[in-house]
C-alpha cells in the first residue's frame, strides 16, 4: 500500500500535499474490490452449491433466471433485501442487530491476506496465518450472540454447539496449518507460497513436499470444514433438530449476511488450503518474477482462483455426500482424533525440516538425478 | 480403546468416506439419471382414476340431491325446481373446491354418471369467493321465471285441452263406437 501510495504521489506531484488521503481512498477502493467479490463469490457459490446437488441428486437445479439460471443469485439477493426485517420482541434488540455484522466482519476480514495474485493481495501481513486464525475466532463470538439475542430455545442450543465447535476445531486447524509455515519458515502467505515455486511444477506444492505435510493437508479441509459450519459438521444449524440453529430467527437482509459470510468462509478457507499446500498462484514451470507484471498477475490470479474453486466444489461434494455427525461424535472427532494427528503431523515435520534441512522428498529425488 | 482399534476407526473413516464420495461423483456425472419436469412446459401423465376438480354435466343430472347428502364436508349445493315436463330443472349448481377434500363420495353415488372428476389440478385465485365453481351460468332467477312461465304456459294449454276435450262430443265418439258395430 505504501508503494503504491509512492508510486502515484510520483505521478502526479499535486497530490503530495495529502499522502494520507491518497493511501485512506487506495484502501477504501481495495476494500471496495474485495467486498464486491466476496459478495459476487456468495451469491456464485451458491448457484455452483445448487446446480452441484442437483446434479449430485439427479435433478436439474436453477434454470430459470438468465442462461442456465445464472442469474438466479440476483433474484435471491433482491428478494432478500425486498424481504421485511423481522426482530422479535422478546429478542435484545442490539445484540441482534449486531450479530450478522459480527459475523460478516469476521469472514470478511480473512480476505486481507488472501494472496490472489503474484502481487495482488490487500496486505501481505507477516503474521497472515495467525491473523486469519484469529480474525475468524470472531464469528464464533457472532455465532453466539445470534443465538443468545434471539431469545430462542433452538437458536441458544444453535449458538452454544457452534461455539463449542469452532473452539474445539481451531486447534486443530491451526496445527495443520504449522507444516506449512514451518516449512516457509515464515508466517506470511505470500511468502509461504513463494516458498512452493521452483523448477519442479505441482512437486514443489508443500503438498507433496514430505508426508507429513500430505495428511496435514486433508487434516486440514476437515478441521477447517467444521469450523466453517459446513456438512458433515453442521450441527450448529442442523435443520433437523434445531429448525435453522442460530439464525432462525433471521429474515431479510440479515439473514443474508449470514449467508454471504458462510460462503466468504468457504472460500477463505479453500484460498488457505490452496496458498499452503496447494502451491498457491505459483504458474507451473514458470517463473511468475520473470514474466511482465501484468501477465504474472493476471496468470497467476487466473492458476489461484482455478484451484481455489476446485477447493470449493471438492467442499460442496463433500457436503452433498456425508451424513450430519452427532454432537458427542462431533467433540469426539476433535479430541480424540484431530487433535493427536495434527500434533503427531507437527511433530513429524518439525523432525523433517530439522532433519533434512528443510529439504522435500521431490528435491531429494531430484538432486539425485542432478 | 488399543492402538489397533484407534487406527481401524481412522481408516474406516478414510475408507467409507472415499466411497460415498465415489458414489455421489458418479451421480453427479452422469447426467442422464436426470429426473426432474420441467413442470409448466413438460407435464407428468395424469392417471385414469385421478381425482381432480369437480365437473357436472348439468344436462344429465337429474338433480337428485344424492351428492349433497353424501358429501362428508357440504360442499356441494343446489337448486332445483320442477319443470313442465315434470322433470326436475337445475336451477344452480355450486361445488366449493376450497372445501372438497376430494373423497371422491359425491362421484361414486351420483345415479347418471354425470358428476365426474377431471383430471384438473391448477386453479390460483385471488379471492376466496372465486373458489366456489358455478355450472349453471345462468341467473337464478331468471331460470326459475322462464321455468313458472313454461310451467304456466304447459297449465294453460293442458287446460285449454282439457276444456276443448270437453266441449268436443267427448263422449260421442265411445257412443259412436257400437253405432259403428
Ligand atoms: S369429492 Fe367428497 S368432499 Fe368433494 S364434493 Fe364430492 S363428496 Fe364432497
Ligand atoms: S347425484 Fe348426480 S344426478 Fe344427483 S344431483 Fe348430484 S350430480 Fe345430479
Amino acid at each position: 500500500m505504501e508503494q503504491l501510495t509512492a508510486l502515484i504521489i510520483q505521478k502526479v506531484p499535486a497530490l503530495a500535499v495529502a499522502p494520507w488521503a491518497v493511501t485512506l481512498l487506495l484502501i477504501g477502493i481495495v476494500a471496495f474490490i474485495i467486498l464486491q467479490f466476496a459478495m459476487v463469490f456468495a451469491g456464485f457459490g451458491t448457484y455452483l452449491e445448487r446446480k452441484i446437488a442437483a446434479d449430485i441428486q439427479g435433478r436439474i437445479g436453477p434454470n430459470r433466471v438468465g442462461p442456465i439460471g445464472l442469474l438466479q443469485f440476483l433474484a435471491d439477493g433482491i428478494k432478500l433485501i425486498l424481504k421485511e426485517d423481522i426482530i422479535p420482541t422478546a429478542a435484545d434488540n442490539h445484540l441482534f442487530r449486531m450479530a450478522p455484522y459480527l459475523i460478516f466482519t469476521g469472514s470478511f476480514a480473512a480476505f486481507v491476506v488472501v494472496p490472489f495474485g503474484f502481487s495482488l493481495i490487500a496486505a501481505d501481513l507477516n503474521i497472515g496465518i495467525y491473523y486469519v486464525m484469529a480474525v475468524t475466532s470472531l464469528v464464533s463470538i457472532g455465532v453466539l450472540l445470534a443465538g443468545w439475542a434471539s431469545n430462542n430455545k433452538w437458536s441458544m442450543l444453535g449458538g452454544m454447539r457452534a461455539a463449542a465447535q469452532i473452539v474445539s476445531y481451531e486447534i486443530p486447524v491451526g496445527m495443520a496449518l504449522i507444516p506449512a509455515v514451518l516449512i516457509a519458515g515464515s508466517l506470511s502467505t505470500q511468502d509461504i507460497i513463494r516458498s512452493q515455486g521452483g523448477l519442479l511444477g505441482i512437486f514443489g506444492w508443500n503438498l507433496f513436499h514430505n508426508p507429513f505435510s500430505f495428511f496435514s493437508f486433508f487434516l486440514y479441509m476437515v478441521a477447517a470444514l467444521a469450523e466453517t459450519n459446513r456438512t458433515p459438521f453442521d450441527i450448529p444449524e442442523a435443520e433437523s433438530e434445531l429448525v435453522s440453529g442460530y439464525n432462525t430467527e433471521y429474515s431479510g437482509i440479515r439473514f443474508g449476511f449470514f449467508f454471504m459470510a458462510e460462503y466468504a468462509d468457504v472460500f477463505v478457507v479453500s484460498a488457505l488450503a490452496t496458498a499452503c499446500f496447494l502451491g498457491g498462484w505459483q504458474i507451473p514451470f514458470f517463473n511468475a518474477a520473470s514474466l511482465p507484471p501484468v501477465w504474472a498477475n493476471l496468470l497467476s490470479l487466473g492458476v489461484f482462483m482455478a484451484k481455489a474453486l476446485a477447493l470449493v466444489c471438492v467442499i460442496i461434494w463433500i457436503r452433498w455426500t456425508l451424513p450430519r455427525l452427532r454432537v458427542d461424535q462431533l467433540m469426539r472427532m476433535s479430541w480424540k482424533y484431530m487433535v493427536p494427528l495434527t500434533f503427531f503431523n507437527f511433530l513429524g515435520v518439525s523432525l523433517w525440516v530439522l532433519v533434512f534441512k528443510g529439504k522435500g522428498i521431490p528435491q531429494m529425488i531430484a538432486s539425485i538425478f542432478g | 480403546m488399543s492402538l489397533k482399534s484407534y487406527i481401524n476407526d481412522i481408516w474406516e473413516a478414510v475408507t467409507t468416506t472415499a466411497k460415498g464420495m465415489r458414489i455421489t461423483a458418479r451421480y453427479g456425472i452422469d447426467v442422464k439419471e436426470e429426473v426432474t419436469i420441467q413442470y409448466p412446459e413438460q407435464r407428468g401423465p395424469v392417471f385414469e382414476r385421478f381425482r381432480g376438480f369437480l365437473a357436472n354435466d348439468v344436462k344429465t343430472c337429474i338433480s337428485c340431491n344424492m351428492c349433497v347428502k353424501i358429501c362428508p364436508v357440504d360442499c356441494i349445493s343446489l337448486e332445483a325446481v320442477r319443470g313442465a315436463d315434470k322433470k326436475m330443472v337445475l336451477v344452480s349448481y355450486d361445488v366449493n373446491i376450497g372445501r372438497c377434500m376430494y373423497c371422491g363420495l359425491c362421484v361414486e353415488v351420483c345415479p347418471p354418471k354425470s358428476l365426474t372428476h377431471t383430471g384438473g389440478f391448477e386453479k390460483s385465485m385471488v379471492a376466496r369467493d372465486e373458489m366456489v365453481l358455478h355450472f349453471i351460468h345462468e341467473d337464478a332467477e331468471v331460470i326459475r321465471q322462464r321455468v313458472a312461465r313454461q310451467v304456466a304456459e304447459a297449465a294453460a294449454k293442458a287446460a285449454e285441452e282439457a276444456k276443448l276435450a270437453e266441449s268436443q262430443p267427448k263422449p260421442a265418439a265411445p257412443a259412436a263406437e257400437p253405432e259403428k258395430k
